[in-house]
């Protein structure tokens, strides 16, 4: 039987493979690409959450919903930027990036 | 459903794992939009249905697109070496593996209460209620946030001359 | 339903889309500085109003999900005056850079509906969403001079490391939802109160500490700070460390005070190790930096170890020492942060060795300089001395004598640095004789910084009774 464990497990391999990427990408838009990895680990989670702990309300998915929209907003803007910097510099890679130096 | 879950969760995590191990930007964002594909299924299995089809309009037809949108429009190089790792692979890997080995731990050894007995409610009636009215503020604000999303872009991403 | 509850952020939201209405009407609108003064005029009459406002834990706005108790009151006023202070010097500091002035206004209205959210919010999804949305219009204003190399880059370090952090922020969330059931402040400390402890209690804890750690720039989490704070154009930085830091604080206390009480053994330990880490790494770092605008974010950045302490005294005074240090932290530096501006509309430039023979090119920015800085470093009789002085008494009383007697040799450290700037400023001479243009926005902005910061250091009564009594009303 496939229980809460499961998917919570999933879960947090999923979010650690997204910790990976976030790390160790050159790509700006790679380090995207991990952190939305991220994100769907915690809706996985949220929504397991609330189909095995509370199946009577909807508040996990709800949050689910709102975290995917946040997300939506996060990327556009994100490339955006990612955009516009390759415009000025010709530039994607994050470690080019030292005019600020980190 | 067994079949299914372990079906679903071997495609997520085989799909995001070439995404982040791959080279070449391309393959990594169609390898993300299959992963993204495998988490509605999961949504599915939960008897989130309407979580799984906004799962594939926003995250397979709109963020995985933009990425897909931003990777062409970002071309320098060669695009088999388009997404090499930094000198903080080693690093990386072991904090990834460690942080998973103590969150499975740490999952393990919790011992959830016993689920309580309750229909699954119709999820889409009882979502918009909850979003119109318990979570009034947080709704408009976040349509407020995308709003802003979207001036942002035009601002940043006009070209300015 | 309560409208009274949400009108400083219908009003905010208002002036901001009139704004940027207003810019698409008329175009000349928006190269103008008339949207300056709207904002202005619109933020004076929003802190006037919000002194009629009732406030108490009963305010609430639809269901117990959204409040206004003193505490978010006082938040959202102080979010108020930091905006007006920003916008009064944006007005011409902006000239430069942009030839689009309307939209900066009208975004800083809302990144402050934002900060008001997060005030407001007694659960934890209008948090998150107040959170990002006030995070997002500050990439934005961060990343607004296109020209720039800095601020570009500056943009784009800041929405990724955000969005990180609130990737590690949402986990923690999760397992709170996946551990009560709730997500709302009260909900989840009632059962928690009923007391089970698993390790992923500990797990949220941590993940959340590291989530709002972000915020308020505590060291691990505090590698955005000089960045962000050198690219972003200087009203905004000044915005970033008086505004969005005291939303995290709002954020950190409801938290930590409330949601987590059952759990003060658990956080307590750790949190001591996140303030001792900012108190020494931002002390010391700040001692090596040239550039002015970075040296301000590290000593932001041990600023904010010098409030946790208030926080690790988890009392009333505690408390109360918080929101007064909140207080003069925000006169302080917006009187620094206003000198910068002034520098860089005169000079160009931002490093600390551009202040060289200040003393006299302008001696009316030295004193500014002089005031606020003093006020940082906690020398009487600026309010900065008082501040500390209540912030690690309390820390003593509650017996974390060996934290307060670090955070006193870090500060005597800060004065050291604080006093080298400032040699710099008075002594030597500098070839360029130019006196400086003040512009009268600015220069008033500087004057009641400076003033607020000497009033409060030589009577601080009042203020620090407006503190106590915010505290015991909310603990």
């Amino acid at each position: 039987m496939i229980g809460l464990s499961h998917y919570l497990f999933v879960a947090a391999a999923l979010f650690c493979i997204g910790v990976y990427g976030v790390l160790t990408k050159k790509n700006a838009i790679a380090v995207v690409m991990g952190i939305e990895f991220m994100l769907n680990a915690v809706n996985i989670n949220l929504i397991a959450f609330n189909h095995f702990m509370a199946p009577n309300h909807v508040i996990g998915q709800l949050f689910a919903i709102f975290i995917i929209g946040v997300a939506a907003a996060e990327v556009s803007l994100g490339l955006a930027i990612i955009l516009s910097l390759y415009r000025q510099r010709h530039l994607v890679a994050i470690d080019e990036m030292d005019i600020l130096k980190w | 459903m067994i079949s299914l879950f372990y079906l679903f969760s071997a495609i997520l995590l085989v799909f995001a794992l070439g995404t982040v191990i791959s080279t070449n930007l391309i393959h990594s964002a169609l390898l993300m939009m299959g992963s993204f594909f495998a988490v509605a299924g999961l949504y599915l299995l939960l008897q989130a249905d309407y979580l799984a089809m906004v799962q594939i309009l926003v995250y397979v037809g709109a963020i995985a697109i933009l990425l897909v949108f931003g990777v062409m429009l970002t071309r320098k190089g060669s695009i088999e070496e388009s997404n090499l790792p930094n000198r903080y692979k080693g690093i990386g890997l072991l904090t990834a593996l460690g942080l998973f080995g103590l969150l499975a731990r740490s999952i393990y050894y919790t011992r959830f209460p016993a689920p309580p007995i309750g229909h699954p409610t119709q999820s889409i009636l009882a979502i918009a209620q909850a979003f119109l009215l318990q979570y009034f503020v947080a709704f408009e604000a976040l349509g407020i946030l995308l709003l802003i999303a979207i001036l942002g872009a035009i601002l940043i991403g006009r070209d300015s001359k | 339903m309560n409208i009274s509850v949400v009108s400083l952020e219908l009003a905010a939201l208002s002036i901001g889309f009139l704004i940027i209405i207003f810019g698409l009407i008329f175009p000349s609108f928006r190269s103008s500085k008339t949207g300056g003064y709207l904002a202005i005029i619109g933020l004076l009459s929003m802190l006037i109003g919000s002194f009629f406002l009732p406030a108490s834990n009963t305010q609430t706005f639809i269901n117990a999900f959204y409040v206004q108790d003193d505490l978010a009151l006082f938040f959202k006023q102080l979010f108020i005056l930091a905006a007006i202070f920003i916008n009064a010097m944006s007005l011409h500091y902006l000239k430069p850079y942009t030839k689009n002035k309307g939209d900066y206004f009208a975004l800083t209205f809302f990144a402050l509906t934002g900060m008001m959210v997060m005030a407001s919010a007694a659960e934890f999804i209008t948090l998150y969403i107040g959170l990002e949305l006030m995070t997002f219009t500050f990439v934005l204003l961060t990343a607004y001079k296109k020209q720039d190399l800095k601020s570009g880059e500056a943009g784009l370090k800041y929405i990724l490391l955000s969005a990180i952090s609130s990737g590690v922020l949402l986990y923690g969330l999760s397992l709170l939802y996946g551990l009560t059931g709730k997500l709302d402040f009260a909900g989840i400390s009632s059962v928690f109160s009923l007391g089970a402890t698993s390790p992923l209690v500990v797990w949220a804890i941590i993940m959340l500490l590291s989530g709002l750690g972000f915020k308020i720039a505590l060291v691990p989490f505090h590698m955005w700070t000089p960045d962000v704070y050198e690219g972003a154009p200087t009203p905004i930085t000044a915005f970033l460390a008086v505004g969005s830091k005291a939303a995290g604080f709002i954020a950190f206390i409801r938290v930590f005070f409330h949601v987590f009480s059952v759990y003060t053994s658990i956080f307590m330990p750790l949190l001591i190790t996140l303030t001792v880490l900012t108190l020494l790494i931002g002390n010391l770092i700040a001692l090596a930096q040239t550039h002015l605008k970075r040296f301000l974010a590290y000593s932001s950045i041990a600023h904010a170890g010098y409030i946790l302490l208030g926080v690790i005294a988890y009392s009333k005074l505690g408390l109360s020492a918080i929101l007064f240090y909140l207080m003069l932290y925000l006169f302080a530096n917006i009187g620094a942060f206003a000198g910068v501006t002034a520098l860089v509309i005169n000079t160009g430039h931002d490093r600390i060795a551009d202040l060289t023979g200040l003393w006299k090119r302008s001696p009316f920015l030295s004193v500014i300089f002089l005031i606020s800085l003093l006020s940082l470093a906690g020398i009487p009789p600026t309010a900065g001395f008082i501040g500390k002085f209540y912030l690690f008494t309390e820390a003593i009383h509650q017996g974390y004598l060996w934290l307060a007697a670090l955070a006193l040799g870090m500060s005597l450290v800060a004065i050291y640095y604080y006093l080298m700037v400032l040699r710099t400023l008075l002594s030597g001479t500098n070839e360029e004789t130019k006196s400086f243009i003040i512009p009268f926005s600015l220069r008033l902005v500087m004057i009641v910084s400076a003033g607020m910061t000497l009033v409060i250091g030589i009577w601080p009564g009042p203020f620090t009774d407006i503190a106590l009594r915010i505290a015991q009303s909310f603990l």
